[in-house]
C-alpha cells in the first residue's frame, strides 16, 4: 500500500515536464497589485512551461529584499523598478544589461514614449524594459466643483485659475471663503486641495523648478545648479496654498482618504489612485493637468520598468525576458491600474483612450519630467526622514519655515550625497 | 533520604567532568541562540568597521564610520529625540502601569474585565496601532481634534507639528504598551505574601503607610525588571514612529532606531548603520548599569 502511495506522484510527474519556476517581485502594493496578480495569471495559463510567481511588496523593503537575495545568490528572476532606481542598482552590479534581449524581444525605441524609453538607460547602457509612466496631475470632486458655482467643464490649468478655484471650494464654518471677510481658517470645514507633503511635496517643487527654465543638477549630476530665486518662487507657491492662501490642511496626513470622504475637493495625485477611486460609489470625478504656474508646463513624472536581476542560469533569463515581453505587450491590460502605459500603441488605442478619468494626465504626457537617475539615488530620493527631499517638504508645507533657509539646507545635503565618493 | 546513583545524573563528560545531560537539554536553543542572537551580534559589530552595501565584499574602514557618527547632526538630532521619546514614555508606563496593578489587584467588580481592555491593546501589531492612531490624531478630520473642537478646543496637529509630534507617538505608545508593566506588577504584587500587609495594618498603619514601607520595598526586584524593559524598550522605539510619521515633520520624531533603519536598509550603508546600532547598544548598557547602581543603593 506504501509502496503505491509513493509512486503515483512519480508516474505522474514523470510524463509531462515540470513547468519552470519563475520569481517576479514588484512593489504594486495597492490596487494596481490585483491587476498585476490577474495579468500574471493570464501569463501562467497561456504558458504551461512556465509558472511565474509574484510578489507584491512596498518599494523600500521590496529593495532591501533584492539585495539580500542577490547576496544569498537567489536574485528574482524578474523584478518590477521605477527609471530613477536604474543608477544605484546598476552601479551596484546587480542587473543584468538589457540591450540585447530588448531588440531580441522586438521592442524598439519608436515603440514607446520616448521619456519612458530614456529612463531605462543609464550610463547609455540599458537596464529595462519600460511599461508604464505615471505622474502628478489635479482630481477634481465634480459634484463638489458644481455645488461651489465653478463653471462646468472648464477645469483649472494654469496656477491662477487653480489658486481661485481651490479658494472657492475653501468652506469655514460659518460658510465663508479664504478671500471673504472674517474667514477663519480654524474652523474650515472643506479644503480645496489634498496634496501629500512628503517626497511627492518635492516632486511638486521639482516641477515647479522645471517650469521656469531651471534644471536641477548639473549634467554630469555632480552638484545642484538650480538658482536660489527660482527655488524659493516654487517653494513659496506651495507654502502659500497651506499657510496663506488656507486652501490645503495644515499637516494633512491623508490626501486620498480626505479627497473620497469630501473633506477636500480637489487632489494633486497620480494614476494609481484611479482603481481605488472607481470603486467608491457616489464619487464623481474627473482629471485635469498639473496646474501651469510659470512659464512652461511640467509635471514631475516616473515610469515603472521591468528588469533583469543578474543571475547565472540563461534559461531562467529567457523566460524571465519572455515574461517581460508579453506584460510590455499586454499593457492595455496594465492600463488599468491607473499606471499610463509606455507603449505607444497601448496608450493610443481607443480602448485605452475611452477609460474613464485619464485626461489630465494624458494632455500633460509631454511635459512629464523625471528625476536625473542619479547613483545615489537611494540617499538622494528615499521617502522617509531624514532624507534631504522629505525634510525640505516637510520644512515648507508642515512647519511653515522660509524657504529661503530651506532651499539653502537642501542644496548643501544634496551636494553632500553627490558629492560623496 | 534515597541517594539516586551517580548514572541518574546523566552522562558524565570524558574525564568525569559535569553532567552532559544538561546541556543536551539546552543544546537546541543554543544552537539558535547563537545562529540568530549571538552571531548576528558579533557580525554587525565586525561590520560598522566596513563600507559595505550587502551586495560585494564589504570594505575596512576601521574606525571611519564612528568618526562620521560623532560628525553628523542627524545623529545628534536623532538621539536628542530618543532621550525626549524616553522621557516622555518611561515614567508614564512605570507609574500608570503600577497604578492600574494596583487599584485592578483589589476585589472590585469588573476587574477582570478592566485587566484585559488595558492589557489588550498589547496584543495587538504596531502597524495596526500606529494606523489607528493615526486616524485618531488626524490633524484635520480625527476624531481626538473632533471632540475638542467640542468644548471649543484645539484643532491642535497631532502629528504634523514639530511640538506635538513626539508628544503625540508617546501617547499612542504608552496606551498601547502600559498593559505589559500593570500584568508584571500584578504579577509582582499577587507573589507579596498578604501577611505582611495585613500585620502593617493592624499596628495601625495608614494606606499611603502600607504603599510606602509595604508594598514598594516588596515590589523592588518586580520595578528593576520593568524599570529595565521599559528604558530598553522605549530606547529602541521604532514601529510606531515609521507608521505614523516616519521620522517627521521633517527630523522631529527621527530616532537612533529610525536612523539607524534609514541608513541601513534605505541607503543601503550597513556600516554606518552598525555603527549606530553599537553607539545606541553602548547608551542601553550604560544606561542599565546606571539603574542597577541606582536601585541597588535603594536597596541598601
Amino acid at each position: 500500500m506504501l509502496v503505491v502511495l509513493v509512486a503515483v506522484p512519480f508516474q505522474q510527474t514523470a510524463g509531462a515536464a515540470a513547468p519552470m519556476d519563475l520569481v517576479f517581485w514588484g512593489g504594486w502594493t495597492g490596487p494596481d497589485g490585483d491587476v498585476m496578480h490577474q495579468m500574471v495569471d493570464q501569463f501562467n495559463k497561456e504558458h504551461p512551461d512556465i509558472r511565474v510567481t509574484l510578489t507584491t511588496l512596498q518599494w523600500t523593503p521590496l529593495f532591501d529584499k533584492l539585495l539580500t537575495s542577490v547576496r544569498a545568490g537567489q536574485p528574482p528572476d524578474l523584478m518590477g523598478m521605477h527609471s530613477q532606481d536604474i543608477a544605484q542598482f546598476a552601479s551596484l552590479g546587480i542587473l543584468e544589461p538589457m540591450g540585447d534581449m530588448v531588440k531580441a524581444a522586438g521592442f524598439k525605441a519608436s515603440d514607446f514614449m520616448d521619456v519612458a524609453w530614456k529612463g531605462t538607460f543609464s550610463q547609455n547602457t540599458q537596464y529595462a524594459i519600460p511599461l508604464d509612466m505615471h505622474m502628478h496631475a489635479v482630481y477634481v470632486n465634480l459634484d463638489m466643483w458644481k455645488a461651489a458655482g465653478l463653471p462646468a467643464n472648464k477645469l483649472p490649468t494654469t496656477g491662477t485659475d487653480f489658486v481661485a478655484a481651490a479658494k472657492k471650494l475653501t468652506i469655514d464654518g460659518a460658510g465663508r471663503h479664504p478671500d471673504d471677510p472674517a474667514f477663519d481658517p480654524k474652523t474650515i470645514k472643506q479644503y480645496g486641495v489634498g496634496m501629500m507633503n512628503n517626497h511627492h511635496g518635492f516632486y511638486m517643487w521639482y516641477a515647479l523648478l522645471a517650469q521656469q527654465g531651471d534644471p536641477f543638477l548639473a549634467p554630469d549630476f555632480s552638484r545642484t545648479v538650480f538658482s536660489d530665486a527660482k527655488a524659493n518662487a516654487a517653494w513659496q507657491w506651495l507654502q502659500d496654498l497651506v499657510f496663506k492662501d488656507h486652501v490645503v490642511p495644515v499637516g494633512e496626513t491623508n490626501p486620498y482618504q480626505d479627497f473620497v470622504t469630501k473633506h477636500v475637493a480637489m487632489l494633486i495625485d497620480g494614476p494609481w489612485e484611479i482603481p481605488g477611486l472607481n470603486k467608491v460609489s457616489g464619487l464623481r470625478w474627473d482629471t485635469t493637468t498639473f496646474p501651469r504656474v510659470f512659464a512652461a508646463p511640467a509635471a514631475w513624472g516616473s515610469g515603472h520598468l521591468l528588469t533583469i536581476p543578474k543571475q547565472s542560469n540563461k534559461a531562467r533569463e529567457q523566460a524571465a525576458l519572455t515574461l517581460a515581453t508579453w506584460i510590455v505587450q499586454h499593457s492595455q491590460d496594465w492600463g488599468m491600474s491607473g499606471n499610463l502605459p509606455a507603449l505607444l500603441s497601448a496608450r493610443t488605442s481607443a480602448a485605452f483612450r475611452a477609460l474613464p478619468g485619464r485626461r489630465g494626465f494624458l494632455e500633460e504626457q509631454a511635459y512629464e519630467i523625471m528625476l536625473p537617475d542619479v547613483r545615489p539615488s537611494a540617499q538622494l530620493y528615499s521617502a522617509a526622514a531624514p532624507s534631504p527631499i522629505v525634510v525640505a517638504a516637510q520644512s515648507v508645507l508642515v512647519k511653515g519655515q522660509p524657504v529661503a533657509g530651506v532651499t539653502q539646507e537642501l542644496r548643501a545635503r544634496i551636494n553632500a550625497i553627490l558629492a560623496a565618493p | 533520604m534515597k541517594v539516586l546513583p551517580d548514572r541518574a545524573h546523566g552522562h558524565r563528560l570524558r574525564g568525569g567532568g559535569a553532567p552532559l545531560t544538561p546541556y543536551l537539554f539546552l543544546l537546541p536553543y543554543l544552537v539558535v541562540f547563537v545562529l540568530f542572537r549571538f552571531g548576528p551580534v558579533v557580525g554587525g559589530f565586525l561590520t560598522s568597521f566596513t563600507s559595505w552595501s550587502i551586495v560585494g565584499a564589504p570594505r575596512f574602514v576601521g574606525l571611519a564610520n564612528y568618526a562620521a557618527l560623532a560628525r553628523d547632526p542627524l545623529f545628534y538630532t536623532s538621539l536628542r529625540n530618543t532621550f525626549y521619546f524616553l522621557v516622555l514614555t518611561a515614567p508614564a508606563l512605570i507609574v500608570l502601569g503600577f497604578g492600574c496593578a494596583l487599584l485592578l489587584n483589589r476585589p472590585l467588580a469588573g476587574r477582570g474585565l478592566a485587566r484585559v481592555l488595558i492589557f489588550a491593546p498589547y496584543a495587538m501589531m504596531s502597524a495596526v496601532v500606529g494606523i489607528l492612531w493615526n486616524w485618531i490624531l488626524d490633524s484635520n478630520f480625527g476624531l481626538l481634534n473632533y471632540y475638542l473642537a467640542m468644548v471649543h478646543l484645539g484643532p491642535i496637529p497631532w502629528l504634523s507639528s514639530e511640538a506635538a509630534a513626539m508628544p503625540a507617538i508617546a501617547l499612542t505608545t504608552v496606551w498601547w504598551t502600559v498593559g505589559y508593566n500593570m500584568v508584571i506588577f500584578l504579577a509582582g504584587l499577587q507573589d507579596s505574601p498578604p501577611q505582611l500587609e495585613e500585620s502593617a495594618r493592624i499596628d495601625g498603619a495608614g494606606s499611603w503607610q502600607v504603599l510606602r514601607h509595604v508594598i514598594v520595598p516588596l515590589l523592588r526586584p518586580t520595578t528593576f525588571v520593568v524599570v529595565m524593559l521599559t528604558v530598553i524598550n522605549t530606547f529602541q522605539v521604532f514601529d510606531q514612529v515609521y507608521v505614523m510619521t516616519g521620522g517627521g515633520p521633517g527630523t522631529a520624531t527621527l530616532t537612533l532606531v529610525q536612523y539607524l533603519f534609514y541608513q541601513a536598509f534605505q541607503t543601503f550603508k550597513l556600516g554606518y548603520g552598525s555603527a549606530i546600532a553599537y553607539v545606541t547598544f553602548a547608551f542601553l548598557l550604560v544606561l542599565s548599569w546606571l539603574q542597577q547602581r541606582l536601585l541597588s543603593s535603594e536597596a541598601s
